[in-house]
């Protein structure tokens, strides 16, 4: 057999090994196609919870719209200030009634959109 | 020990010359006898009905309405000895300073005195309701044992506390006419008359005092009684039928002389289901939803009040917003406390929904009043119809209230709130049974149909007891602050007619 099939049977095994660990990974942590707002959506622990309660806003804006007044969140340390912010200045939205600091309004709706 | 008198017992012409009568033998009516008890003064307590429900004494109550559906006339009160508070709850709170306030953004708002007036009779009239010791807003001290209140952010809404009617036992609450026909019989100078339906007030040519009171039984005798002091104490909307009724010299009726009478009527609607709140650490304690009875003390629950400075900065209007059951959130609702609670960095896992219930204060308006109509009952008194309002500010001015709740729970990161549409408050919609405003206090004789001890303008000797007299009416139960208001006119009245 020749060494560049060997090496290119390897590099076929490893690939599939892993894609499958990647797929394993993802029962713990869930991965998702990459946006360009990725940054932004960092802040999120349950993506599919903010998407979800995001939903409910249709009218929110442009994902581009949504994440540019978001850019200053990165992770869930800063979304937590970002909140407590909101919270303090009375910045609040009503998303189907529900009360919410406008920096989660906004992140759940980019999520609905993404 | 005396009996009561049977109206039905007594001739026709007769004639009763007491000090005082007092119209009516609810907790108004009640609550001044007993005051007056121990005076030389002899008073004469005049009930419509008898001792216990009797259908055809209840039936004098019925009448016409219009506009927001309201509970018929003849439901929302009790035609006989203890009046309504034979079918009360017995939910008390004194009315919070600014409920007495004259407020610029408020149009006819304003008692004609503060709050402080009316605190040295509220220990007595507590007493009267036996709701226990006054604790309300400091019960918070003694709740250790049931778990702390759920902590708020500081802002414009904060616990307070409901005390309830009757702690001795487990019983129902107090109803007047069966706790205190006992002691009304030991008064030696004060003479309960049942059965006895003041079909007149009859006054002076010159119309400035009462002559005479005219009476009728249901079977048919006609007597009278001339007191020197008359009180109205016949509940909020029978006060207002007795003047109007009584056109015979004031052709648009007794006190009436301003268009003033029957006005301003007012109600606490009680919106269901108004809100979810989100306890993010799981369930409340039981004070929230249910009445705690503490440890040989009082009966207590806890509510979410705005505060005097909020509403002063907010214009909001009172409101007692209380916790109801227990709630399944959807699927779009688990994703706002999820989201949200990580957002705030809290653990929800165990977070427990519960929908609110709301008592609410309406603003003053003339037009929502009661008039006569041209129906009239087996005395041949023209029945009453109301105008029932409701204006959508109403509601909106309790929104602001629940969002700055949900801001506090936020902010302490202890819960959130979902307000529910407008819709489903008034799809859910109950009324507190309590008659407000109707002879409004105000000592411009333009603007109240009685002054600040209760007399009624240009009438000498005509006085009006109850929350008919309140201007502004706060979203507290009526009954212990109506009681201390009476308690203040017992002390006028020693002064008066001594």
């Amino acid at each position: 057999m020749k060494r560049r099939t060997v090496l290119g049977g390897v590099a076929a095994v490893g690939a599939v090994v892993a894609a499958g660990l990647y797929r394993f990974t993802d029962l713990f942590v869930k991965h998702y196609p990459p946006t360009p707002y990725d940054g932004v959506l960092a802040a999120l622990t349950d993506r599919d919870e903010a998407a979800k309660f995001g939903a409910l806003m249709r009218d929110a804006g442009t994902p581009e719209s949504l994440a540019a007044k978001l850019r200053a969140i990165g992770n869930p340390n800063a979304l937590a200030r970002a909140a407590q912010s909101d919270i303090a200045a009375g910045r609040l939205s009503e998303v189907d009634g529900w009360i919410v600091p406008e920096c989660v309004a906004l992140l759940s709706a980019l999520a609905a959109k993404v | 020990m005396t009996a009561f008198l049977d109206a039905r017992t007594l001739p026709s012409g007769t004639i009763l010359e007491p000090d005082i009568a007092i119209i009516g033998g609810g907790p108004a009516g009640i609550s001044l006898a007993l005051a007056l008890a121990d005076t030389p003064l002899n008073i004469l307590l005049l009930e419509s009905g008898g001792l216990n429900f009797d259908p055809a004494n209840q039936k004098m109550y019925g009448g016409a309405q219009s506009g927001v559906p309201y509970i018929a006339l003849d439901a929302g009160r009790l035609r006989f000895l203890g009046g309504s508070t034979n079918h009360w709850g017995g939910w008390c709170r004194p009315l919070d300073e600014i409920d007495f306030e004259a407020r610029q953004w408020l149009p006819h708002s304003g008692w004609p005195f503060p709050r402080t007036t009316l605190e040295p009779y509220y220990q007595r009239a507590q007493s009267l309701v036996e709701a226990g010791p006054w604790l309300y807003d400091k019960t918070a001290t003694g709740m250790a044992a049931q778990g702390p209140p759920l902590p708020m952010g500081e802002g414009g809404v904060y616990t307070s506390w409901f005390q309830f009617s009757k702690t001795r036992d487990s019983e129902l609450p107090t109803y007047f006419g069966h706790r205190y026909e006992g002691q009304l019989k030991l008064a030696p100078r004060v003479k309960p008359l049942l059965q006895g339906n003041v079909t007149g007030i009859r006054l002076s040519s010159n119309g400035r005092q009462v002559d005479r009171l005219d009476v009728g039984t249901l079977t048919g005798k006609t007597f009278t009684v001339t007191p020197r002091i008359t009180i109205l104490a016949a509940g909020g909307m029978e006060n207002a039928r007795l003047l109007l009724v009584s056109n015979d010299v004031m052709k648009t009726g007794a006190g009436n002389q301003n268009d003033l009478v029957g006005r301003f009527f007012a109600d606490n609607p009680i919106p269901r289901n108004v809100a979810t709140l989100v306890s993010f650490a799981g369930p409340l304690p039981a004070y929230y939803g249910a009445n705690l009875a503490l440890d040989r003390g009082p009966v207590v629950r806890a509510t979410f009040s705005p505060t005097d400075a909020f509403r002063r900065a907010t214009h909001v209007a009172a409101s007692l917003t209380t916790v109801e059951q227990g709630v399944e959130l959807d699927e779009k609702g688990t994703a706002a406390v999820v989201t949200t609670a990580i957002a705030l960095g809290v653990d929800a896992s165990n977070a427990k929904a519960y929908s609110l219930g709301c008592g609410m204060e309406l603003n003053p308006d003339p037009e929502r009043r009661l008039t006569l109509s041209d129906e009239k009952d087996a005395l041949g008194l023209p029945r009453l119809k109301l105008a029932m309002r409701m204006a959508d500010s109403d509601f909106l001015l309790y929104h602001a209230t629940m969002r700055e709740l949900g801001r506090q729970l936020l902010m302490s990161k202890s819960g959130m709130v979902r307000i529910n549409p407008h819709q489903e408050w008034s799809k859910n919609m109950d009324w507190g049974n309590h008659h407000l405003g109707t002879t409004r206090m105000h000592d411009d004789p333009k603007q109240g149909v009685v002054n600040a001890d209760g007399r009624v303008h240009g009438i000498a000797n005509l006085y009006v007891a109850g929350s008919s007299l309140f201007p502004t009416y706060g979203a507290s139960n009526p009954t212990l602050n109506l009681i201390a208001l009476t308690l203040k006119l017992a002390d006028h009245l020693k002064k008066a007619a001594l």
